[in-house]
């Protein structure tokens, strides 16, 4: 069964994350407003400024929620790593971000997305796989 | 269902933010000596960054480390920040701004840059190309540039001011000095990645030191008597030459960043900083 999570993150320890370049995602996405979802990848957008994850993801109720995570920049993330079409439609992923401040929008920043076989992907592209 | 769940902090982020105090050797070991050009002045051509990208892995291996902030200051004297000099007017500005009035959220460059590098404005690479008669940053984030005269030209008096200001340039030796006026006072410095402001009297001193094949210093000095009590003196910024030769395009316009734009609007109105 595919779950909608929303997870609180209190720790004071993302007040420490630098307004490090670039756009400030800080003032569109609270970063003390976790949020983790299970679906299937419907469109991924490697564009500028800023790239995008599109998924569809079942609700508690049997319902398809369109959810959109916005991620880095294309450059960081190819420099990093990161192939086009790595990631397809119809992929099943599980994506950790924080929700956008505007809570009626389904949509977040990405801080961690893991595919089926285990591959984990972060704001800028590849991550060590855990 | 509903899960209510701790996670993790960003990792990466905080990662870079601390990679990013860490003091860099001045030149690399065994690294050949600083190119130069017909003229005989040290070449500055290149792609730079810290050694890595944003929320990157270090290329070549933590060995190739990165590059990013020293300390200043001198030994045990910790160094002021830009905003620790803002006159008691600009304090209370500042006290009303938050990541919200962020003018990069519709594509506005910085006057300075993010990581104290106006080379990188808002990103984490710059190229320069230098000819006889100038010196060219590009910057990748906005597709930015500078092209900064080095053949002794004085500042020009007819061009409107900028968000990135006049340039000009002399070689001191084998450092290049960039001298920055005319700014726009409707950008941002975004210094030490901070809610930070200027005016148009804003001044910038930047001197480029190759110091070998692989890594350039960065001094720099922004004096602004309408919001400054005196001179930032920024901490020297060592840069290493990329593993590739070219930038990319990162292109950016208001209707691109709607998401982040209507996302600010939600925030609360309360400064922050």
């Amino acid at each position: 069964m595919k779950r909608t999570a929303f997870a609180v993150l209190l720790s004071s320890l993302v007040a420490l994350a630098p307004a490090w370049a670039h756009h400030s995602f800080a003032a569109a996405y609270d970063t003390t407003q976790s949020i983790t979802v299970h679906g299937t990848i419907s469109q991924v957008l490697l564009r500028n400024p800023h790239s995008w994850f599109m998924l569809d993801v079942k609700n508690d109720s049997g319902q398809v929620e369109h959810w959109a995570f916005e991620a880095g920049t294309p450059s960081g993330m190819i420099r990093n790593g990161y192939k086009p079409n790595v990631i397809k439609s119809g992929a099943e992923v599980t994506i950790k971000g924080f929700r956008a401040r505007d809570a009626s929008q389904k949509r977040g920043m990405l801080r961690e997305l893991t595919t089926s076989d285990g591959q984990v992907f972060g704001l800028f592209g590849p991550q060590e796989t855990k | 269902m509903k899960h209510l769940a701790i996670t993790a902090v960003i990792a990466g982020m905080l990662a870079w933010s601390a990679g990013a105090q860490t003091p860099a050797p001045a030149s690399t070991p065994s690294a050949p000596p600083a190119p130069r050009t017909a003229d005989g002045h040290p070449d500055l051509s290149g792609v730079w960054w810290q050694g890595q990208d944003i929320g990157g892995r270090p290329a070549g291996g933590a060995a190739a480390g990165r590059g990013g902030a020293g300390r200043g200051g001198g030994r045990g004297a910790a160094p002021r920040t830009f905003s620790s000099l803002y006159q008691p007017s600009a304090q209370a500005k500042a006290k009303t701004l938050s990541d919200k009035d962020d003018p990069s959220l519709d594509c506005t460059p910085t006057a300075f840059g993010t990581l104290n590098v106006s080379l990188f404005d808002v990103g984490a690479v710059g190229q320069i190309v230098q000819t006889p008669k100038f010196v060219i940053m590009l910057t990748e984030t906005y597709n930015g540039f500078q092209i900064i005269p080095i053949d002794g030209r004085p500042h020009r008096d007819s061009v409107p001011p900028s968000n990135r200001g006049d340039a000009v340039g002399r070689w001191d030796g084998d450092t290049l000095v960039v001298d920055k006026n005319n700014f726009t006072d409707t950008s941002w410095i975004s210094a030490e990645g901070r809610v930070s402001f200027h005016s148009d009297a804003l001044h910038v001193v930047e001197r480029y030191h190759r110091v070998d094949a692989n890594t350039l210093e960065i001094d720099a000095t922004l004096d602004d008597p309408k919001v400054l009590t005196g001179p930032w003196i920024v901490p020297k910024q060592t840069l290493r030459l990329a593993p590739f030769d070219q930038i990319m395009e990162l292109a950016c316009s208001a209707g691109d960043v709607k998401a982040l734009i209507e996302g600010a609007a939600a925030q609360p109105s309360s400064g922050k900083n």
